[in-house]
């Protein structure tokens, strides 16, 4: 148990805490602790993890370490996995705020972060063709998906109402 | 004193819980409830503390509560101003997790999940094309995405790739200040 506690402190401390530019890099990120490092789900289980985080509000980087935590050791495991992901740098901006606001706008800092998105671009590319391998099986499987890039191309549908009508599809369709 | 640490506990659980789309969606809320509503910050204060947020990794809704929250209220300030953020979804996300596991083997959660996979394989391939799309100013990005790709094939550890292309970018895209006459 104690174990498993250290495990995800150590797990999503890494992936939130190397997280620069944004939401949709923790996915990836946690992607490779979850699933790829500890085994805790599948990849086609990270996808719900994701499916249940994209259809709550609030931040994505504190609803995967919730989800997950909780799976492996109930609700001291999601309040780690939450406390590792959002502890380090809260602490950082209480005890650091007045000092970075002289350096956040520094070119040599945005000459970094620019340096860090191509990378960001190719991680969160990576996942979805990994996620992909799992979650395609039948034709109607490949016919969500070319439904779901039409209506988000197309219309300003929010992704959250995207997951919930794809749920109620799948309940009708494959059962 | 506590009428404050209540404000910034309501004001951030508002925000951040009203805001579908992750962090950045709970921006343009956040700061209504901090500069407009209860006038903690002035925008410009508002934008210097979104760059400190910026500068740093992990989620941005958190950074902001408790830079915030802190400066209103002082410590605890900072406390209820992250509760605000994070309780509300995690409650709910716990609850989603626990039914999920409680009925991984039902026929009707399956065929379920069977169909929002491929939506969420979607979701995820679209964040890659428009994060893209601002992400390759210069010719140096695509050799930085093209040898993330190679490392990333040969297992190694995405936040070493990360940190050497932040170095990297420290060298290659620093505006030059002193140049030579």
């Amino acid at each position: 148990m104690l174990h498993n506690l250290w495990n995800l402190f150590v797990g999503f401390f890494r992936a939130s805490n190397f997280g620069f530019g944004g939401g949709a890099v923790f996915i990836p990120l946690m992607q490779v602790e979850v699933v790829n490092r500890f085994h805790w789900l599948t990849n086609a289980q990270f996808a719900d993890a994701v499916a249940a985080a994209n259809a709550l509000p609030g931040p994505v980087g504190t609803k995967i370490p919730g989800y997950v935590g909780y799976q492996i050791a109930g609700w001291p495991g999601a309040l780690v996995g939450v406390l590792a992901s959002i502890g380090p740098t809260a602490l950082i901006v209480i005890l650091l705020g007045g000092v970075l606001m002289k350096y956040a706008n520094s070119p040599k800092l945005r000459a970094m972060l620019q340096g860090v998105r191509p990378v960001v671009v190719v991680l969160i590319a990576k996942t979805s063709l990994q996620m992909a391998m799992t979650s395609f099986s039948g034709w109607v499987t490949w016919a969500i998906a070319l439904a779901a890039v039409i209506i988000l191309y197309y219309t300003k549908v929010h992704p959250a109402v995207l997951i919930v009508s794809s749920l109620v599809l799948g309940l009708l369709v494959f059962r | 004193m506590l009428r404050d640490i209540w404000n910034v506990f309501i004001a951030f659980t508002r925000s951040s819980n009203l805001g579908f789309g992750g962090g950045p969606a709970t921006i343009p809320l956040m700061q209504n409830e901090v500069v407009k509503r209860y006038h903690w910050l002035t925008d410009e204060e508002f934008a210097d503390a979104l760059a400190v947020g910026n500068a740093l990794p992990a989620p941005i809704a958190t950074k902001m509560a408790a830079m915030i929250g802190y400066r209103v209220a002082g410590l605890p300030g900072a406390l209820m101003g992250l509760l605000g953020t994070v309780a509300p979804t995690l409650i709910v996300v716990v609850v989603l997790s626990h039914f999920i596991m409680l009925y991984a083997h039902s026929t009707v959660l399956r065929a379920m999940l069977k169909a929002v996979r491929p939506v969420v394989v979607i979701l995820i391939a679209q964040t890659a094309v428009s994060m893209g799309k601002k992400s390759f100013p210069r010719k140096a990005t695509w050799g930085i995405a093209a040898a993330a790709a190679i490392l990333l094939y040969l297992h190694v550890h995405p936040a070493i790739i990360i940190v050497a292309a932040m170095i990297f970018g420290y060298f290659a895209f620093s505006p030059r200040n002193h140049q030579k006459s």
